[in-house]
């Protein structure tokens, strides 16, 4: 296990490290809650982050498995492509946003504007999450394990959003479906992977009304 | 204000094919992108239907085989009828019968401020002697990044082709600009639609992907967009250029985002975007993962962290407003800043947004380059002017109000061969500029448009070098505002320029130098 302290670090400096050493070890990184951008464009590798930490964790991660162990800020896994980030705390504004690929786990409550704009990647919240989560998903999968805000889902054009809880108000452009058995499945096994105590059976489903909301 | 009406559609019964044997010729009604005319099934006889969704672009006449079309302008109409024109009277029955505004492509038409009415001051005895064109060197070159990253773009030409995506622009439409771009030593631009793989190595001068057979000298750049949409992104597509450039805005639809309609949204384009064949990719207005100033400020470290601090970053505004915007992408970390005017180019955008938001192009400039003085950055951090340049001459001009370079976008699709119909949106451009049809792909050479453009360049540049040594200068970079007289008072007004005769700039400019009030009275 190698350890790197960031308290000292700038950005470069810190990811520089990181590029440079994850190769099959796993880094614990030290004091880095005053840093945005951690981990940026990783490819590979597993990192390990003790402290909180600033905004854009995980950004454009393209491969990586980036755990922070208390709170993240604003954006975390901005535009990732592939890997994992996950959450032990809560999440700020804007978790999983833009992404095409990967996996993200919040266990705790995740912002406004979670997952606005998902391509594709799998991003789960094991509380609540606030307004306009799901906005603009265009594929992946959302699922939240508490309750949303208001106006949850707002124009989904493709992909799927699970909710155990309740939402304030729904979006434009939604539609309520029965789970089916093999989105019940998805949603277990999910759940075994990242120890996520929740009953799948209770979870509503919610897709997109037409692919074409905007312009006839 | 509305893009239909205002033109006459006369049809030359004597020549044409369909008038002599219904059936036989419908050309004109095939590549009308505005339904003028139409073709009776029945009776195989074509008829002009619409006259008044003409919109001058002469499509049908040059597309003709008879030669039978002839298309003349109707400018009587606004002055005998203004407000209430045909065209606002046949915009007004549009909503009225369909609930929906209209959809506009290209750009801003009719009257708004513009170069014309600025003239360039030649070298005479009293300044420096004019140089020799024909015989004298002229340094044009433009160096972005030159302190911030390992790899700076060195333009050859002081140009670039401003982002034009793939979606709204064809697969060899933007092949084409790379090679142009190649050709002449500029940049092309990914626009915010993801990458064309080829674009990576056709800019900068090579056949293949594995770059070792250069054909194209001296080769030129790729700029990578970073937009709000974030179609295609990922850390090996930002890897895949030579700058990056974040969009703030553009001229034509500044507060909006990109509009790529449904029916431009073919398999290739899902792919490269991620949204399903024939929906509507719209781009956010702003991006969700930026709330303030230092979220940029970080974003900025983040691109550069991402591309290994290799390449310069740019900024692409919109025309809002130019002083605090430029102020705060110096504050972001940009290199370079596009500014883009109203008259700015688009795929698609609402009518009203196009025609009648945002800064014209030549008052944009004092601001900008009035905010990169008061940082300290200007030339350093460079200016790039857009929106509606045309010609060697209206490059020039911006170069001689403070602009590093200006970015041919429109003009580069006149040059591949458009005839500016004002309907990129709909998908069916004849010319395989803005379509994605395979059949009207088919008729865009990529090599052969190619030169088109760096042919385009090549004449600019020369005009550029013209321009600059009559005035005296061996370089552009040594442009400067007593290059220039406004023409009139209004002209003057807008761009702080000496108005001619007076010779000097009107007063209430003079009362704002930055000396004695700190900058436009902003800094």
């Amino acid at each position: 296990m190698i350890t790197i302290n960031a308290k000292t670090k700038d950005l470069k400096a810190l990811n520089l490290a990181l590029k440079e050493s994850v190769n099959g070890t796993p880094v614990t990184v030290k004091n880095a809650a005053q840093l945005h951008g951690i981990g940026a464009g990783l490819k590979h590798g597993e990192v390990i982050i003790e402290s909180s930490v600033g905004d854009y964790v995980g950004v454009l991660n393209a491969g990586a498995t980036i755990r922070v162990k208390k709170d993240a800020g604003k954006y975390v896994a901005d535009n990732m492509t592939a890997g994992t980030v996950i959450i032990e705390g809560n999440a700020d504004y804007g978790t999983g946003q833009y992404c095409y690929g990967g996996t993200v786990v919040v266990h705790g409550n995740a912002g406004d504007f979670t997952a606005t704009m998902n391509k594709g990647a799998t991003i789960m919240v094991t509380g609540d999450v606030g307004d306009e989560a799901g906005t603009y998903m265009l594929k992946g999968d959302l699922i939240i394990v508490g309750n949303a805000g208001r106006n949850f889902a707002n124009y989904l054009i493709r992909g799927n959003v699970y909710i155990g809880g309740q939402w304030q108000s729904i979006g434009h452009n939604t539609k309520i479906e029965p789970l089916t058995d093999e989105d019940e499945a998805k949603l277990r096994a999910y759940f075994e992977t990242y120890q996520i105590e929740a009953d799948p059976t209770i979870f509503k489903k919610i897709v997109a009304a037409s692919e074409k909301p905007f312009y006839n | 204000m509305a893009v239909i009406g205002a033109f006459c559609v006369s049809v030359n019964k004597e020549l044409c094919i369909n008038a002599n044997m219904p059936g036989k010729c419908a050309t004109c009604a095939e590549v009308c992108p505005h339904g003028v005319y139409t073709l009776d099934k029945f009776s195989g006889e074509m008829e002009v239907q619409n006259f008044n969704a003409c919109v001058g672009c002469r499509i049908c006449a040059e597309f003709c085989p008879a030669n039978a079309i002839r298309i003349n302008p109707a400018e009587p109409e606004f002055v005998t009828r203004y407000p209430w024109t045909f065209s606002t009277v046949e915009e007004i029955h549009h909503k009225a019968q369909t609930g929906e505004y209209l959809l506009r492509g290209f750009g801003t038409h009719g009257q708004t401020p513009n170069f014309d009415m600025i003239t360039v001051v030649p070298s005479q005895i009293a300044s420096a002697a004019p140089l020799d064109k024909y015989r004298e060197e002229c340094d044009m070159q433009v160096v972005i990044g030159e302190d911030t990253c390992e790899n700076p773009v060195v333009l050859k030409a002081p140009f670039v082709w401003p982002a034009m995506s793939f979606g709204a622009l064809s697969k060899e439409a933007k092949m084409a600009l790379a090679i142009g771009a190649a050709m002449t030593g500029i940049a092309t631009n990914t626009g915010e639609g993801g990458l064309v793989p080829e674009e990576a190595w056709l800019a900068r001068g090579y056949t293949s992907k594995e770059m070792t057979d250069k054909q194209w000298e001296p080769g030129g750049y790729l700029i990578i967009q970073w937009s709000t949409g974030r179609w295609g992104v990922s850390a090996d597509y930002l890897n895949s250029g030579d700058a990056v450039e974040v969009k703030i805005g553009q001229g034509a639809k500044p507060g909006m985002g990109g509009h790529l309609l449904g029916a431009k949204v073919t398999e290739d384009v899902s792919r490269v975007r991620g949204v399903p064949v024939g929906s509507d990719a719209l781009s956010p207005c702003r991006y969700y993962d930026v709330q303030t100033l230092d979220d940029m400020k970080h974003m900025v470290a983040f691109l550069r962290d991402v591309t290994n601090y290799q390449f310069p970053i740019f900024f692409k505004l919109g025309p809002s407003r130019p002083y605090a915007d430029v102020a705060a992408c110096i504050e972001a970390g940009a290199d370079a800043i596009s500014i883009d005017g109203m008259v700015g180019g688009t795929g698609c955008s609402p009518d009203i947004v196009t025609q009648g938001v945002g800064i014209p192009t030549i008052a944009c400039i004092p601001p900008a380059v009035q905010a990169l003085k008061d940082y300290g950055v200007h030339h350093k951090v460079k200016l790039i002017a857009l929106g509606g340049i045309r010609n060697g001459l209206d490059a020039f001009k911006a170069m001689a109000m403070g602009a590093d370079a200006a970015g041919f976008g429109s003009a580069a699709e006149i040059a591949m061969g458009c005839r500016v119909c004002y309907a990129c949106q709909k998908g069916n451009c004849p010319y395989g500029i803005t379509s994605q049809k395979p059949e009207m792909r088919a008729r865009l050479d990529p090599i052969e448009t190619g030169k088109r453009l760096a042919n385009f360049i090549h004449a600019c540049t020369e005009e550029v070098k013209i321009l600059t040594m009559l005035s005296g200068h061996r370089a552009t970079k040594e442009l400067s505002p007593e290059d220039l007289r406004a023409m009139d008072v209004n002209t003057a007004a807008l761009t702080g320029l000496k108005l001619c005769g007076y010779d000097r700039a009107l007063p209430f400019w003079e009362a704002l130098q930055p000396a004695q009030a700190g900058g436009n009275g902003h800094k």
